[in-house]
């Protein structure tokens, strides 16, 4: 999937919705233990919070390659997500909403607040901004 | 794999990737392989994919769909530019860490 069709007019078009169709059409047509950990996966993300509607959407996209290709190869499904899946769910994840369970605009708050107060702290040879 | 081993590898774990890739261009499935090959046997391929996936992000890597005879098309990751670069710096740090641990080690005996 090029960035174009994550990003561009495309992905406007098609909207979100459209997008969440084709992906659980895909994972429908996984044979049924790929199609089972794809869920159990999908759910689990749910708890991540989008950080906006095309990386989120992207994400599932990404999730239903990895596991249509997995079902071509015959790749054993702990070999996919191996012995730890919340591990692998944690380091997908991460990619699309930089990862936690907090909004990302709470994480923004916080690095911007702790470099606000850093950089109004009055030390002996902070002269800087 | 041992609980520390797994800890310690989850750092180091893009770079060994990316030293895979500088040897020759790749597909998810083929870098689990071969790195289970060579004795990290617990990799998870899903682990794999998403860091492959963060580095094609951050354009460490370029990638290429190429058609399979089964399933959807492969995407196969070559290391680019930036991807040597990065990749040089890993070794940098990894040579830094390396040898502060043994003086620690030879510190401590």
């Amino acid at each position: 999937m090029s960035d174009a069709e994550k990003t561009g007019l495309m992905a406007k078009m098609i909207g979100p919705k459209k997008r969440w169709r084709a992906y659980k059409g895909r994972v429908k047509e996984l044979p049924e233990s790929y199609r089972t950990a794809a869920e159990a996966i999908e759910r689990y993300l749910m708890h991540f919070v989008p950080t906006d509607g095309d990386s989120n959407a992207a994400m599932f996209e990404d999730l239903a390659d990895l596991f249509e290709q997995a079902a071509a190869d015959g790749t054993p499904i702990r070999d996919v997500v191996g012995e730890d899946p919340v591990e692998f769910v944690d380091a997908f994840a991460r990619n699309y909403s930089e990862g936690g369970y907090v909004p990302a605009r709470a994480r923004k708050q916080l690095t911007d607040d702790i470099g606000r107060a850093a950089g109004n702290e009055a030390g002996p040879e902070d002269t800087t901004v | 794999m041992a609980k520390l081993e797994t800890e310690m590898l989850k750092g180091t774990l893009e770079g060994i990737i990316l030293a895979s890739l500088a040897g020759r261009p790749a597909y998810g499935y083929e870098i689990t392989a071969r790195l289970r090959e060579q004795g990290f046997s617990d990799i998870a391929e899903g682990t794999v994919y998403a860091l492959l996936l963060r580095m094609e992000k951050r354009g460490l890597v370029d990638v290429e769909k190429v058609p399979s005879e089964k399933g959807p098309p492969r995407k196969v990751h070559s290391l680019n530019a930036q991807g040597h670069e990065y990749l040089e710096e890993f070794w940098r740090t990894w040579s830094f860490l390396t040898e502060r641990l043994e003086q620690l080690r030879e510190g401590g005996k």
